[in-house]
């Protein structure tokens, strides 16, 4: 146990306090702010023309124009012409169906609430892009100003300022009537491509790390003083410690980045009420009234941070099994190929999978993925942010982990008799031949 | 004095698919001894240290560590220094024979201690803290070197110890291996090429050839059984002369020294069967001016070649 305990802290010890864990780890928070951005850049870019249909119910943005007989907006300035949005205006709303046959993305309903809650919920079939939403939010706040400005006699500035109004948009999928679906499996994809990320970049570190001591022969004097077993297992241990490290380094990082850009931005007072410019809000209060992030409340983040290390652990030990059983069969990394492709397929496959559980988390190929020891550990991960029962993680977990336990016992049959084998890289009938005859 | 052995190693045999690597092998290391373990490319000697440091397990046969049979928990036992070595590169050198030390077991003070003491024997101690990466083929010998031998093993398996190394840190090296033997009893198997230094260092050797041992003993009594009545004489005349004058009384082998000193000679010769040296001397001297004569003692290396290729001649001649 105590050389095992030796091993661990070797492979972790020699691989943390490498400059390029330590810049890689603090560099993942700016890289994700960098891809936010671009994403938003190119979100901005985006010039698919939307139809949006504005339900005024209580007549307060829209009139009807006997010259066109339709309705117009009473500020036509508040709906500019947009390359990528035209509006159309009606008193009614549509019924589900009609509103899926129409030509129309986006249906505002525009009631009373509007004035009590400076809510207006809308309706899509596919979510509208941030610009798009952008561009409603300010159109109809600034619509609705007017009409209240309309409204009010002896307006003075700072009554005028009270009146001011930012339209909160509320989703929700017309079809499972989730308004934020999407976005919160989008987080769970985010946990799962970071996942993805750790088993490949640390799996390819177990494979090294094998192939480095068999080529030195310091294997050699190793397997002398302990077990292969043992050594494999601290191996395993060791560098997939390194990728727990990371992910609860990167988590306290964020963490801390939140906690004192939250600071910031309420110490300078930039988060402002919708309703109230005058009112600074915490950044909690501030993203529960935006609507295309007040989701990210919805995530229970402590079942998320947890759900991820654990299947981290176990998903990791399933495929750094494979990746050892490699480095200990092969004499240098060109070689692993052959080897690699088979070993990786599933892991890649649930990448996919995970890319497409993102429209559909509850959808069945995603639950099935999801219960797959091989596709399980990056495709649970974003159906939790959605609600999934406590025992259905934990068989998910079992079988992941279960599996990984059979593939680890396997692979050290194949790592005790490949460690000590040189010469030409043995066939897939030769790998088979050393696990039987391990013993 | 009657020693104990440290290593019983009793009808030992081990096969890879068709090939036999070690067929029913018998060997006895005996205690506070210097054991050499010699025999060509090939011959089984890996096979075997491999099982001694228990990398690998006998198909059959038994082996005896210290009058027990030997388990890993006698590895601990053991220090183990391979032909080809090699050294964790992403590490500190202290560092690195730290973390060997504690993998056996090892207390952290104590194998510092140890370790500085061995860093200063070596001249290593200006490397604790650089990288291994940094280190010249010797300096990371000397380092491998220690790390075999820093747990105080009472078994020391060294597998061409001195390959690699200037001459003066291949002394050194050696020296530190007959202090290991002289001052802590450390019994010590070298698995070796270098036939000086079987000589110099080895108090018995087993010469292993194709999985089976040819001979194995003390080395002088090896080096003795190996003489075939082979001897040098230095003589003052011409080669010709001698030969005319010896006729068939002798088989002159070898001209060893042609002319050392002006008019001198030297050569290797064995008498014909059943002649006896010191009537054929007192013979020969009226003969020819006869200088010195002295019995030949075959080298390891002559013993070495010697045995390996009656071996194979016989084989061959199967």
């Amino acid at each position: 146990m105590s050389a095992l305990r030796h091993i661990i802290y070797r492979e972790w010890i020699t691989r943390v306090r490498r400059k390029a864990f330590i810049l890689g780890t603090l560099a993942v928070p700016l890289l994700f702010m960098g891809s936010m951005a671009i994403g938003y850049w190119l979100e901005q870019g985006e010039s698919e023309n939307s139809r949006v249909l504005v339900v005024d119910v209580a007549g307060m943005v829209s009139q009807w124009d006997e010259r066109v007989e339709s309705w117009v907006p009473i500020c036509p300035d508040c709906f500019p012409e947009r390359e990528s949005l035209t509006y159309r205006f009606a008193t009614e709303g549509l019924d589900d169906e009609t509103f899926i046959a129409s030509d129309f993305d986006v249906m505002v309903v525009f009631d009373d609430a509007v004035l009590q809650h400076h809510t207006a919920m809308y309706y899509y079939e596919h979510v509208p892009g941030f610009d798009l939403q952008n561009h409603l939010k300010t159109d109809l706040s600034q619509a609705l100003e007017r009409f209240k400005v309309k409204e009010t006699q002896d307006l003075d500035f700072a009554t005028y300022q009270r009146l001011k109004t930012q339209i909160s948009l509320v989703g929700e999928d017309i079809i499972t009537r989730d308004g934020h679906a999407v976005g919160r499996s989008l987080i769970g994809f985010v946990f799962s491509l970071f996942l993805f990320m750790q088993i490949l970049i640390y799996g390819m570190h177990v494979m090294r790390g094998v192939i480095e001591e068999k080529v030195n022969r310091i294997v050699e004097v190793v397997i002398s003083v302990v077990k292969p077993s043992v050594l494999m297992t601290g191996k395993v241990i060791g560098i997939g410690l390194v990728g727990l490290t990371q992910f609860v380094a990167l988590s306290l990082l964020i963490w801390l980045i939140t906690l004192a850009g939250s600071a910031w931005l309420e110490h300078a007072e930039v988060l402002k009420s919708s309703s109230d410019a005058l009112v600074g809000l915490d950044l909690q209060t501030w993203i529960a009234g935006q609507s295309e992030l007040n989701f990210l409340l919805d995530v229970n983040w402590s079942v998320m941070l947890a759900s991820t290390a654990l299947f981290y652990v176990v998903g990791f030990a399933l495929y750094a099994a494979s990746f050892a059983a490699i480095g200990a069969a092969v004499e240098q990394e060109a070689d692993a190929q052959y080897f690699l492709i088979p070993a990786m397929a599933p892991l890649l496959a649930s990448y996919f999978l995970a890319v497409m559980a993102i429209e559909n988390p509850e959808g069945t190929l995603a639950v099935v993925a999801s219960f797959v020891p091989f596709t399980a550990p990056v495709v649970m991960l974003i159906r939790i942010p959605l609600g999934v029962a406590w025992w259905e993680i934990a068989i998910s977990w079992l079988g992941v982990a279960l599996t990984a336990w059979l593939l680890l016992k396997m692979a050290g049959r194949i790592y005790r008799v490949g460690i000590l084998m040189h010469g030409k890289r043995p066939t897939w009938r030769a790998l088979f031949k050393w696990f039987r005859h391990a013993e | 004095m009657q020693r104990k052995p440290a290593l019983a190693i009793s009808q030992v045999a081990k096969s890879f698919r068709d090939h036999h690597a070690l067929k029913g092998v018998n060997v006895q290391v005996n205690e506070g001894r210097i054991f050499g373990l010699l025999g060509p490319n090939g011959a089984g000697k890996t096979t075997l240290i491999r099982m001694l440091t228990g990398i690998t397990a006998p198909d059959s046969g038994s082996i005896s560590f210290f009058g027990s049979p030997l388990t890993r928990e006698h590895i601990a036992q053991i220090g183990y220094l391979p032909e080809e070595r090699g050294l964790y590169k992403s590490m500190r050198v202290g560092e690195q024979a730290l973390y060997f030390a504690r993998l056996r077991g090892m207390q952290r003070q104590e194998a510092e201690s140890r370790l500085r003491m061995w860093f200063e024997k070596l001249e290593v101690e200006g490397w604790w803290n650089r990288e291994v990466a940094d280190l010249s083929k010797g300096m990371a010998q000397k380092v491998q070197f220690i790390i075999a031998v820093l747990h105080q093993p009472r078994l020391l398996i060294l597998d061409e110890p001195f390959s690699g190394f200037d001459p003066i840190n291949a002394q050194r090296v050696r020296d530190a291996v007959v202090e290991l033997k002289e001052q802590q009893g450390t019994t010590i198997l070298l698995s070796t090429h270098d036939m000086g230094s079987v000589e110099e260092l080895c108090d018995e050797v087993a010469l292993l050839n194709r999985g089976e041992v040819l001979l194995d003993g003390p080395v002088e009594s090896l080096r003795e059984q190996a003489r075939d009545g082979r001897f040098t004489l230095r003589f003052r005349g011409t080669v010709m002369e001698f030969t005319v004058a010896i006729g068939a009384s002798a088989e002159l082998i070898e001209v060893l020294h042609p002319e050392a000193t002006v008019g001198e000679h030297e050569v290797m010769m064995r008498l014909a069967p059943d002649t006896d040296i010191a009537s054929w001397l007192h013979w020969i001297s009226g003969q020819v001016s006869v200088l010195a004569c002295t019995p030949w003692q075959p080298s390891m290396r002559d013993v070495f070649i010697q045995t390996v290729e009656q071996r194979e001649s016989k084989l061959n001649a199967l």
